[in-house]
């Protein structure tokens, strides 16, 4: 394959969600010694910005717009390894820490907000659900995580959120990492009370929630 | 006496055939897939009746004999009871009720102001409620935002059961401390916990997670309620293509793996518990994400689940909150398509079906009188229409005969609409100019009139006042000491 062949179909691959097929075709351009920046900065990027405009314009549904991340995702890991063995540095749009509350086993809005995160660009790792605080923030700092995102579904869960911003004040890090929160039941005036940074009432707010994050 | 309710089941949109291949799928899924239980006693409860029990997955597979021998306890039929009564309510999979809003977290008061709810809102709310003439079963409509979230059920029922002569629908938040506690308040006015436990006034509802789980919390209350003979709602809250498939039919088999795995569990810890097979599935918009409670496809699948229900002679809650913002054109549509659908359905509970507005996010006031009208035409159209040599009226046209005439002064007329019209109370039906006359109000303003003369006239508990301030003290502290137990609990 040739490198444009390898480019053109990583990009077609992430239009159309084929994520099956994207590791694989990001494992020979690492082969073929392509500059994994370039490939990230002017093919995957390109193809998912594409992506979330045909989102917003409704020509592409939400499994769509999942299975292009997803294939995004799977392509990024694999340049990524390689930025990392050639000690360059990526810049990403921030690092996300992202889960569920502990106690609380809903798992699509985050993965959702995870999902367009990384389509945006930010780094995501995501805890999945039923995370205790202690998790977040071991995460929180192994990862040097500029952003976490905490969802909560029940109302029972939701002060689980602002348990976790006093275990992490506790720890003296609650101005070293942005606390975004979100989940059904959580309100504007949740958010306040528990002191956290943001909410977002749905998945495309959360995203532009966090770009305005990493500008403060 | 007690309410017998219209009974449904006209509109089929599954074929016999239909319904035996949901149940062979949902066999196969059940013991072949399974559901996790992450309460670790349901797991133990599935391994004494003989389940395969995987302990270290938390997943339990029930198998076919084990499935029909749990559900052969599920009783058809029984009594939900009011605070009299005449607010008895006869269940049955044939007979259709209606069952109010329940857990919004915003109000759009009788001023237009849209903010988050309060305590008052919750006695206000049901004060309402309370007076409209088509709701039989009473939730708490809101979640007030001026009480710590933790165990907020316990004043949720010091805000609701006090003033409701109907069946509370209630929930424990926190797990059968939370039962307990609801057990004692209901006692204040039953007498004792043993007349609770007899003819409980409340019932209990557990949300089952899609796909196939039972959360710990929700199994510890459905365990719980069954002890006790409270009856139980076994929901799940689906949304499909997200948390179920994206086929209505896989939802269905989804939804009857999940739903049926606990009212198994509830007849293996106590057979004979009352069990409500119930969804408030919606489906998932995939331009936002959102839960779309109105869809045309959500209301297809809570009918074609009210056939899925019934295949097990269990009575059926389906119905779910709209998605209209305000009282609008989108408002009316949506409730009028839902509730009619479901009411034609035989959904035999159809919840949240007054105030509920955007995605469950909001309960309004005013909508609240309009869903109550809306209600009132789709129960007309469900009692259908009476044919016998009566109706059929072949000897009333001998006798007018072809000739010019009418019907009007005839009895058989003044009787028959006596006895079948509905009489609208917010629609309007006159000419623009006597509609104009009398202040040519639109239905939206028509309904605040009412809500404001409703909260005017009454303030009062349906219970004395003494009991209702035993119920909020018993509940002010129940709720402290849940927030505390949360507090202690903390690393």
């Amino acid at each position: 394959m040739s490198a444009e062949e390898i480019k053109k179909q990583l990009y077609e691959n992430i239009l159309s969600g084929d994520f099956e097929l994207t590791g694989g075709i990001a494992v020979k351009a690492v082969e073929e010694n392509m500059d994994p920046l370039i490939i990230i900065n002017e093919t995957l990027v390109p193809a998912i910005e594409l992506v979330g405009e045909k989102f917003s314009k409704k020509e592409y549904f939400l499994p769509d717009l999942m299975r292009s991340a997803s294939a995004m995702k799977n392509a990024i890991e694999i340049f990524e390894k390689e930025i990392k063995t050639k000690g360059i540095e990526r810049k990403t749009m921030g690092k996300v820490i992202i889960g569920t509350v502990k106690g609380d086993i809903h798992e699509i809005g985050k993965s959702i907000v995870s999902s367009l995160l990384t389509a945006k660009g930010f780094k995501v790792v995501d805890l999945g659900v039923d995370v205790d605080s202690e998790t977040f923030i071991k995460n929180v700092i192994n990862e040097k995580a500029d952003i976490l995102g905490m969802s909560a579904l029940l109302p029972i869960t939701m002060p689980y959120q602002g348990k976790v911003i006093e275990d992490l004040k506790l720890k003296n890090l609650r101005n070293k990492v942005k606390v975004m929160v979100g989940g059904s039941p959580v309100t504007q005036e949740h958010a306040d009370r528990i002191g956290a940074d943001g909410y977002a009432d749905n998945a495309v707010s959360a995203v532009k929630l966090a770009e305005k994050l990493m500008q403060e | 006496m007690p309410i017998r309710g219209l009974k449904g089941g006209v509109l089929k949109f599954l074929k016999g055939e239909d319904l035996d291949s949901i149940h062979y799928g949902t066999l196969e899924v059940l013991s072949e897939v399974g559901i996790k239980m992450e309460y670790k006693p349901a797991l133990e409860i599935f391994r004494s009746f003989g389940a395969e029990v995987d302990f270290a997955n938390s997943v339990v597979k029930i198998d076919e004999h084990l499935l029909k021998k749990a559900l052969s306890t599920a009783p058809s039929r029984f009594t939900l009871h009011g605070k009299n009564e005449n607010f008895d309510v006869k269940v049955d999979p044939e007979r259709v009720y209606t069952i109010g809003g329940s857990s919004a977290l915003n109000v759009l008061d009788l001023e237009g102001n849209y903010r988050p709810a309060v305590f008052d809102d919750l006695i206000k709310f049901t004060i309402l409620l309370d007076k409209l003439e088509h709701l039989h079963i009473m939730h708490a409509i809101v979640i007030p935002s001026d009480l710590e979230e933790y165990g907020v059920d316990r004043m949720l029922f010091a805000g609701t059961f006090p003033y409701t002569t109907r069946n509370y629908y209630s929930q424990s938040q926190t797990g059968a401390d939370g039962v307990q506690d609801q057990i004692k308040m209901a006692a204040v006015v039953q007498g004792s916990e043993d007349a609770v436990r007899k003819n409980p006034m409340f019932t209990e509802v557990v949300c089952m997670v899609s796909p196939l789980q039972h959360e710990k919390i929700n199994s510890e209350v459905l365990v719980e309620a069954a002890k006790n003979n409270i009856p139980v709602y076994v929901e799940v809250d689906a949304m499909l293509g997200g948390t179920t498939p994206a086929p209505i039919a896989g939802t269905l088999v989804e939804q009857n793996a999940n739903v049926l795995a606990g009212i198994v569990l509830a007849q293996l810890v106590n057979p004979g518990t009352p069990c409500i097979y119930s969804i408030a599935s919606g489906l998932m918009d995939m331009t936002t994400g959102s839960y779309a409670g109105a869809a045309p496809e959500t209301n297809l699948l809570h009918c074609a689940t009210a056939q899925v229900a019934h295949y097990y002679n269990l009575p059926f809650q389906g119905g779910t909150g709209i998605d209209a913002k305000i009282p609008d054109a989108q408002a009316g549509y949506e409730r009028a398509m839902q509730v009619l659908s479901n009411a034609l359905a035989g959904t035999n509970f159809i919840h949240l079906s007054f105030g509920m507005m955007e995605m469950m996010l909001t309960a309004c006031y005013e909508q609240c009188v309009i869903d109550n009208e809306i209600m009132g035409a789709a129960f007309r159209m469900l009692k259908g229409i009476e044919v016998n040599d009566d109706t059929l009226s072949v000897n009333l046209l001998r006798k007018v005969g072809p000739k010019s005439a009418h019907f009007l002064t005839f009895k058989e007329t003044s009787e028959y609409v006596r006895k079948n019209n509905w009489v609208p109370q917010i629609t309007n039906r006159e000419i623009w100019s006597a509609w104009k006359a009398a202040g040519g109000k639109s239905m939206r303003d028509s309904a605040v009139d009412i809500a404001r003369k409703i909260l005017s006239e009454n303030t009062e508990p349906a219970i004395s006042k003494e009991q209702t301030e035993e119920i909020l003290k018993m509940a002010k502290s129940f709720h402290a000491k849940a927030v505390q137990k949360l507090k202690n609990e903390s690393v």
